[in-house]
């Protein structure tokens, strides 16, 4: 497919999902535009284009949610949560993939009952367990705690990718005289740069947009996450949308961009692996 | 199995360099994070978390207080609930925290105070300004142990414009709602708007009613459901059902009301498309936000009864702060709780949230459009929100989703009383 | 990617290798080490000390006692659990097939050699970076009952009047209106792991069968879906074990209503937990939950990874 010339076909494909992808604009339409009004403009006509943009609830947001602060703490909890998700779930699951005891499968089993288990399980206990740590509030307790909740899930990506490779590269890289370590770093990372793209951007939107977490751990403490920021501006009864949305929005971005770069990232690297 | 060669220690660093990193953080983190604790000149550090609702008056008033700093966290009511059962749970809880008044839902006064985890605060001075009616929401066997500013009133909305060009006047009685509901009709307005879609906002009409048909008849109503004499399916629930029914089945409210949102409620009342809304005075920022000017919105006592004489209104405490009895910085709260206690600090809070002070003096001031609200207020005929009173966090959510089914035409009125009935029962 | 440059280290050769044949080739215990240390300490073990909650009669605050079994004899006798099982049920099904479905569609879509192609995969994902709370806040004015309002009127726009709803205020279509509402969410991120798939798959393998004279459609069947295999895995498991847990997306569209008509397992166990202040009754369904997920979940991948051997 990746060969054929730019023809009829191609051109009804791309108008169809061109269609489609108006569909899919929805959200970010509606988000930018309910950001650029004021509260009686939301009250009027919330979803048609605004008349007279107001770019004060982005100024307001910044400051009364101290954005900026909250943007640095965010940052640095989902990256680093990323790369010990990263190095620890790649490892793990190459050797769950690989290992053929009951033993491997029983572990994988034990790692996927991650995935099924409901919060609410472990919260209480986790909480106190984070208290007497003394990580509450603290950048490296959220780290932990990412890492270990979506081990499961990232595990679960890339065993079911290694799983369908060939094990021919890494087995001649070991007959070679390699260590597995190597093998692994130089030979089956590389290999599974598509899914790593894939759990990098899946994981980073959840930590990036979880709310209740940082809001139980972090809540108070300097280290507040955007959501939280964003989310103190909704109240029971009285609510300023338009502040709330253009935080929103402020938020987004950053993980948009950031599935944007990774997304060509993977294809260039598809198609390099192509030539070479 | 272990390697047979040595490892390369680049390729190791290249793979494993984020996680060396990240296990060299805590250290170096611990060092510059965390509260100072106890540390600068005694100044106590307070932990406080409230409801978004709170942060307004709380920012103010946080700032004016110089006898000890504050870590703040605000977050909408469903979270902060969770979030703080789950610290209260764990044995961790804030200094100062949200607490609802009297009893009836999770973070009730009553229900985290059978736990024994609310600090006694009857020996501070504001607590005889509590007014009598007041009592059951801040007291449990007679010790005080929340804080709250004031109370807020449930009424009707209204558009002073809509009213106008349909030449009618607020109603003192049913009959003349009705007939003022009528007319709004006639002159192609939506006399009521409705968002049950948002759960809470069910309830309005029904407490709006309730104290004509049940409290103005038998103010002992509560005490006697509590003995176990009395019950909704025999009291003037019915009524209150059957009146709330009686405006949808006229055609007053909007069509489907069960997919109508508390927001789209608003924006209809404060652009004209209906005339009212029956609401907490609490949300009247939100609707002057929507207007196209904050003068156009007026509100009245929602009379729920034949003669103006027995119209009695609902007033519920607005919610408050409690002192966690496990605070090891219990004195420094309580002292804070005492200064909200003065007079021109309960007037500031008021102002905040624009409810009616828990009590007045010549400084205090009220929004104007909450006056006709103030004689039934001192003339002892307000009752709290119902809720209030029930006994456990079941009730509240079963109402709701009984005037739903009602509303919806999947239950009829027996069934949702009796079904109240069953859980008001439910132990604990 | 430059495998076969990589593909040959630069260490010196090694001496002969002694043991087994091929359990050399299996990697060392200590590569899963870490990952099962974090894991036991974040899921594990304050999963485990929680279970012991689902056997007392523990409000969440304050004081407890063991109460047995009473929590789970009281769940089975629980008509509103058995309706939010029913739901759970029905969303599951829904949002399995159509999100999967249309995430394989928009796949392939931008996979083919469309030029909007990079902003398209952006633009498809998008909804799935905005938290759900939010998308369901949107929803709620798409699903606006106003004849002229946001989906009833883009219907009426289009004539298609008769087709209006009160699409969340309806007990019998509220389910059905919260897992469209899903699926729009999610159907980029089931595309994003098809495409991760997609990408797997040679190119040369596709000009081979071009050249045997393979039309679309076989080369789709005998090629592409095959290989596809991992990638239908995943998100066949992710998106069943999704329906399964839904919470935020229901809780912040219709918080189970009408009545109780869109209530799910994890909305019910929620609410018993911090609105009704019951958090053994609570545990004890969670529990339940977990079992009946972790069933089905191994059913699926008995069956799915078998599918996977056989192509």
């Amino acid at each position: 497919m990746t060969h054929l010339r730019y023809g009829v076909r191609t051109f009804l494909l791309e108008l169809v999902m061109v269609a489609a992808g108006i569909a899919f604009l929805f959200p970010v339409y509606a988000l930018i535009t309910l950001s650029l009004k004021s509260g009686r403009q939301i009250a009027s006509a919330p979803l048609s284009p605004p008349t007279s943009p107001t770019m004060a609830n982005f100024s307001r947001a910044w400051s009364a949610a101290g954005l900026g602060s909250a943007l640095l703490n965010s940052t640095m909890i989902t990256v680093a949560s990323l790369v010990c998700l990263i190095a620890l779930g790649a490892f793990a699951a190459y050797f769950l993939a690989r290992c053929a005891s009951r033993l491997g499968f029983g572990l994988y089993v034990l790692f996927l009952l991650g995935i099924v288990l409901p919060f609410q399980l472990g919260m209480i206990p986790l909480f106190k367990l984070v208290d007497q740590l003394g990580l509450l509030g603290t950048y490296q307790g959220m780290i932990v705690f990412y890492t270990g909740i979506q081990l499961p899930f990232t595990i679960f990506l890339y065993t079911g990718f290694i799983r369908a490779l060939p094990r021919d590269y890494a087995n001649a890289a070991l007959i070679d005289g390699a260590t597995h370590l190597q093998a692994f770093t130089r030979v089956v990372f590389p290999l599974l740069r598509p899914i790593t793209g894939t759990v990098l951007i899946l994981n980073a939107v959840f930590i990036w947009n979880d709310f209740f977490t940082p809001l139980l751990y972090l809540g108070g403490s300097a280290r507040e996450t955007v959501p939280v920021r964003v989310f103190s501006f909704v109240g029971q009864y009285v609510s300023d949308y338009g502040l709330v949305f253009a935080g929103l929005v402020l938020a987004a971005l950053p993980i948009l961009v950031v599935f944007l770069l990774l997304q060509r990232y993977v294809i260039r690297g598809f198609a390099s692996g192509l030539k070479g | 199995m272990t390697s047979r060669f040595e490892p390369d220690r680049r390729g190791f660093l290249r793979a494993a360099g984020g996680l060396a990193a990240v296990a060299a953080m805590p250290a170096a983190l611990v060092a510059c994070g965390g509260s100072s604790g106890a540390g600068g000149g005694g100044s106590k550090t307070l932990r406080l978390v409230g409801v978004s609702d709170q942060q307004k008056a709380l920012d103010e008033l946080t700032k004016l207080y110089t006898q000890a700093k504050f870590t703040t966290s605000y977050a909408p009511t469903d979270q902060v609930e969770t979030s703080l059962r789950t610290q209260l749970g764990a044995g961790n809880a804030p200094d100062v925290h949200v607490v609802y008044p009297g009893n009836g839902s999770a973070m009730s006064m009553a229900q985290i105070a059978q736990a024994g985890l609310l600090a006694d605060l009857s020996s501070q001075s504001w607590t005889q300004l509590i007014p009598a009616n007041f009592k059951s929401a801040f007291q449990v066997q007679g010790k005080t142990l929340i804080y709250s500013a004031g109370s807020s009133v449930i009424g009707a909305i209204y558009n002073k414009k809509v009213f106008q060009k349909a030449g009618v006047q607020p109603p003192k009685t049913w009959t003349e709602l009705l007939d003022v509901c009528a007319k709004l009709k006639k002159a192609g307005v939506v006399p009521i708007a409705l968002g049950a879609q948002t759960a809470w906002i069910t309830q309005l009409i029904t407490y709006a009613l309730v104290p004509s048909t049940v409290y103005a008849k038998n103010p002992q109503f509560d005490s006697q459901m509590q003995a176990g004499s009395a019950s909704f399916a025999q009291s003037g629930w019915r009524d209150a059902f059957t009146m709330y029914l009686d405006l949808q089945k006229r055609g007053f409210f909007n069509d489907n009301p069960n997919g109508t949102t508390f927001e789209q409620q608003t924006s209809m009342v404060a652009t004209g498309k209906a005339a009212m809304a029956v609401q907490v005075s609490a949300v009247l920022p939100d609707f002057r936000k929507a207007a196209s000017s904050p003068d156009d919105l007026g509100m009245f006592p929602f009379p729920g009864a034949d003669s103006a004489d027995g119209v009695w209104i609902p007033a519920g405490v607005v919610v408050g702060l409690g002192v966690s009895a496990r605070s090891r910085n219990a004195d420094a709260a309580k002292a804070f709780i005492e200064f909200l206690g003065k007079q021109e600090n309960i007037n500031r809070w008021a102002a905040a949230v624009a409810c009616i002070p828990l009590h007045r003096d010549a400084s205090s001031t009220i929004d104007p459009v909450l006056e006709p609200f103030l004689p039934f207020i001192e003339g002892n005929k307000a009752v709290p929100f119902m809720d209030q009173a029930w006994p456990n966090a079941e009730v509240q959510p079963t109402h709701f989703a009984v005037v739903q089914e009602l509303l919806a035409g999947k239950t009829t009125i027996d069934k949702g009383l009796a079904k109240m009935d069953q859980v008001y029962r439910k132990k604990s | 990617m430059t495998t076969r440059r990589t593909a040959r280290p630069a260490t010196t050769p090694s001496p002969p290798v002694k043991g087994r044949r091929t359990g050399f080739l299996t990697p060392p215990w200590w590569f899963v080490a870490p990952a099962l240390l974090v894991y036991a300490a974040v899921v594990l073990y304050p999963s485990l000390s929680g279970v012991m909650y689902a056997f007392t009669d523990w409000s969440g605050i304050g004081g407890k006692s063991f109460n047995g079994l009473a929590n789970f004899r009281a769940l089975f006798h629980d008509e509103r659990a058995v309706g939010a099982l029913k739901n759970t049920l029905l969303l599951t099904v829904a949002i399995v097939v159509v999100q999967n479905g249309i995430g394989l569609l928009l796949a392939l879509g931008v996979h083919a050699r469309i030029r909007s192609r990079t902003v398209l995969r952006v633009i498809f994902f998008a909804p799935a970076v905005v938290s759900p709370v939010m998308v369901a806040f949107l929803w709620k004015y798409v699903y606006n009952p106003d004849p002229h309002a946001g989906l009833n009127g883009l219907l009426g726009a289009i004539g298609l009047g008769g087709l209006r709803q009160d699409w969340l205020g309806d007990p019998s279509l509220a389910v059905w209106s919260v897992a469209g509402m899903v699926v729009w969410q999610y159907a980029g991120y089931s595309m994003v792991i098809f495409l991760a798939g997609l990408e797997g798959v040679p190119a040369d393998l596709h000009e081979a069968a071009m050249i045997d004279g393979a039309g679309r459609f076989q080369r789709f069947r005998y090629i592409t879906w095959p290989l596809l295999a991992p990638a239908l895995t995943i998100n066949v498991m992710l998106s069943t074990i999704g329906g399964l847990k839904l919470f935020d997306q229901v809780y912040a569209a219709t918080g189970g209503g009408p009545g109780y008509a869109s209530e799910t397992l994890s909305t019910v166990l929620y609410k018993q937990a911090f609105v009704y202040g019951k958090f053994g009754y609570s545990t004890a369904i969670a529990l339940v939950l977990a079992l009946f997920v972790a069933a089905v979940s191994l059913l699926q991948i008995a069956y799915l990874r078998g599918r996977e051997v056989q192509a």
